[in-house]
């Protein structure tokens, strides 16, 4: 199933090294930054899902609390303040689960593509939809004196400069995210022990997490996916950053920005019904740290 | 899974003809008999080794014990007490057939993937990363090396007192045994097959989907059109037809006497064939990456049977063949397969395709 995403990337990353002057590092750049590019309104959904139930979250915590002896009931207003804003609740994870194949073909084509041993090439035969690549191959593997198909731990020393941007770039990377899907924090989440609350820092945690584990993977990873992460991660970060979003909003004709989003909690008529469940506990409201 | 196939042979042990099979960590030999796990006998009481809980010792080298070495071709048979196995780490490691131990290696320049040329006790060693080294025998002193651009995946040959080998770099390359370029040919793609030599002529495959029939002073003489890329070494059948196998699956038969022209050309398998053909007798055999082995009339390609290989797992081996032998109790001939599963990592048929008599699971 993911050959019929695979295949066509490993052959227009074939030809873009035949294009490329035979530059493999030029072409895993090249593919890369397409593939980043016409996904982006896909993420631009996404982005804008998340950010629209980012928004709703003080409405959702209040009727949360609210209903929280009757589901049924906060089923029923969820759904009725979802349909009022607009909001999908699952809209956020579809254009994910469609990326996700893209890039996970992306990066497993850059694996067949660099061919190292005689699995891999007798596997690439099945692979090249296009006449006239098959001269190509081997794809040469040397670049700047390192052996694209091995770790950076086998190549030269300098080599392990990789790990670092890729390290540098994933942590920018999800600082962009975060700052593309966070609100402004309202008096409403000053205390925040919430789903949504939690969720947020683990988040959080996550952006510390995630670079040093890519870092750390790309020891072992060859060379030439350290290229493509350090590549994909500074597309990211293009994409998250406003200027960014304001130029690719425009290519792909899109709203004017995604902060245009705003939930007005004043004509939420979910408010205006009357409170079935007293509330049984109250918490006192901490000062706010200075 | 490794980063080739099983290499598999055969080879002399005890005074008598065994399977020889070199895969990932482990180098076995299994009786071509009834793929029994031959037994590691001493030879002054004739009696199996025990190991020190009393079971009885099989015949094994483990890479394991040695550095992590890997295991991809064809031990060379030097004497009665030796063989050479080249490590895909790089390195040429000296076996005591008797205890199946290592007794001395010599370290290459660079990895290993295809079986090492022996002739007049020169060892002609193709390298992973490029080149071919000359290497003697007995001291294991670098004579010369040969540098290529691109790596060399298939086994030299010896044609006419020169060292011919194909490289990924698209070449074929024809060297005396001073190591001095006697010519090279360009094949137009990369190259991992091993030339066959008959009549005069070279017959090669190359990544440019095209069988090469090249003359013994490197002139291209006529080339054909495949479907894919041909990795395995064609067959030549008595009456000048040659069987090439290609990656799409396809059998080609090509008049050697009328300038390669075709005589038939099917897809008999449903993924590539890496190996080359086997023909014996009226028929063409051949094991595919689709877990199949097909026999085919080699007279018009049609498939006259086909086994699967249980769980259909790739098969990429060169096929083996074993003769009858009166001492080992074989009454027809065998094919060997080699496969990418360990659970049944060679698999025995009668000739015929009748009978699947064993199965060795290491």
């Amino acid at each position: 199933m993911l050959d019929l995403i695979l295949n066509p990337f490993v052959t227009v990353l074939t030809w873009l090294y035949s294009v490329l002057n035979h530059d493999v590092v030029l072409a895993i750049i090249v593919l890369t930054v397409i593939i980043r590019f016409l996904t982006y309104p896909l993420l631009a959904r996404q982005q804008e899902s998340s950010q629209k139930m980012q928004q709703l979250q003080p409405k959702l915590k209040k009727l949360q609390e609210k209903y929280k002896n009757d589901r049924e009931k906060l089923s029923e207003v969820q759904m009725k303040l979802y349909k009022e804003h607009g909001v999908n609740p699952v809209g956020g994870c579809l254009p994910l689960v469609v990326q996700f194949p893209i890039l996970i073909g992306l990066y497993q084509s850059i694996s067949f593509a660099l061919a190292a041993t005689p699995f891999q090439l007798v596997d690439l035969s099945e692979r090249l939809l296009v006449p006239g690549l098959d001269p190509l191959i081997p794809l040469q593997r040397i670049w700047l004196g390192m052996d694209l198909t091995l770790p950076p731990t086998a190549n030269p020393q300098y080599a392990l400069i990789l790990p670092l941007l890729v390290l540098i770039t994933t942590w920018a990377q999800s600082k962009m995210t975060m700052g593309a899907n966070q609100q402004p924090k309202s008096d409403s989440d000053e205390e925040d022990t919430s789903a949504g609350g939690q969720a947020q820092a683990m988040t959080q945690s996550m952006t510390t997490i995630m670079p040093l584990m890519f870092g750390f993977f790309s020891l072992s990873f060859s060379v030439g996916l350290s290229i493509y992460f350090v590549t994909s991660n500074v597309m990211g970060i293009i994409q998250y950053s406003p200027q960014g979003r304001v130029v690719l909003n425009k290519i792909f004709g899109g709203k004017k920005d995604d902060n245009d989003i705003i939930v007005d909690s004043s004509d939420d008529e979910v408010d205006d019904e009357p409170v079935k469940q007293p509330r049984k506990t109250q918490k006192k409201k901490k000062p706010r740290k200075k | 899974m490794g980063v080739s196939w099983p290499s598999v042979d055969v080879i002399e042990l005890n005074g008598e003809q065994q399977i020889v099979v070199s895969y990932t960590d482990r180098v076995d030999i299994v009786s071509p008999q009834n793929g029994a796990h031959a037994p590691l006998i001493n030879p002054a009481t004739g009696e199996i080794r025990r190991d020190a809980e009393n079971n009885a010792r099989n015949w094994v080298l483990l890479g394991s014990d040695y550095e992590n070495a890997q295991f991809y071709t064809n031990p060379i048979y030097v004497d009665e007490e030796t063989f050479l196995i080249a490590d895909y780490n790089g390195r040429i490691l000296e076996i005591d057939t008797v205890t199946a131990t290592v007794k001395g290696s010599f370290t290459l320049t660079n990895h290993v993937l295809a079986n090492i040329l022996v002739a007049d006790d020169v060892l002609y060693v193709p390298l992973q990363s490029g080149g071919v080294t000359a290497i003697t025998m007995d001291d294991y002193e670098v004579i010369w090396s040969y540098p290529t651009e691109e790596g060399v995946w298939a086994e030299p040959i010896l044609v006419d007192n020169m060292i011919v080998f194909t490289s990924l770099d698209h070449h074929m390359y024809a060297i005396d045994k001073s190591g001095e370029l006697q010519w090279k040919v360009d094949l137009e793609g990369a190259v991992s097959s091993k030339p066959l030599v008959a009549n005069d002529r070279l017959y090669v495959g190359s990544y440019n989907k095209k069988l090469f029939e090249v003359s013994l002073d490197g002139d291209i003489i006529n080339t054909y059109n495949t479907q894919n890329w041909v990795w395995g070494t064609p067959a030549l059948a008595d009456d000048g037809i040659i069987y090439v196998a290609d990656l799409s699956g396809y059998i080609h038969a090509l008049d050697t006497t009328d300038n390669l022209s075709m005589v038939w050309s099917e897809q008999v398998a449903t993924r590539g064939i890496r190996s080359g053909p086997l023909v014996y007798e009226d028929t063409v055999i051949v094991a595919s990456r689709d877990g199949l082995v097909y026999w085919i009339d080699r007279h018009n390609g049609v498939v006259l049977t086909q086994k699967e290989v249980e769980g259909k797992p790739e098969l990429l081996s060169d096929l083996l063949l074993i003769e009858p032998s009166e001492s080992l109790n074989i009454d027809k001939p065998l094919i060997i397969v080699g496969t990418v599963d360990t659970s049944k990592l060679l698999v025995a048929f009668e000739v015929d395709g009748l009978r699947q008599p064993w199965v060795y699971k290491r």
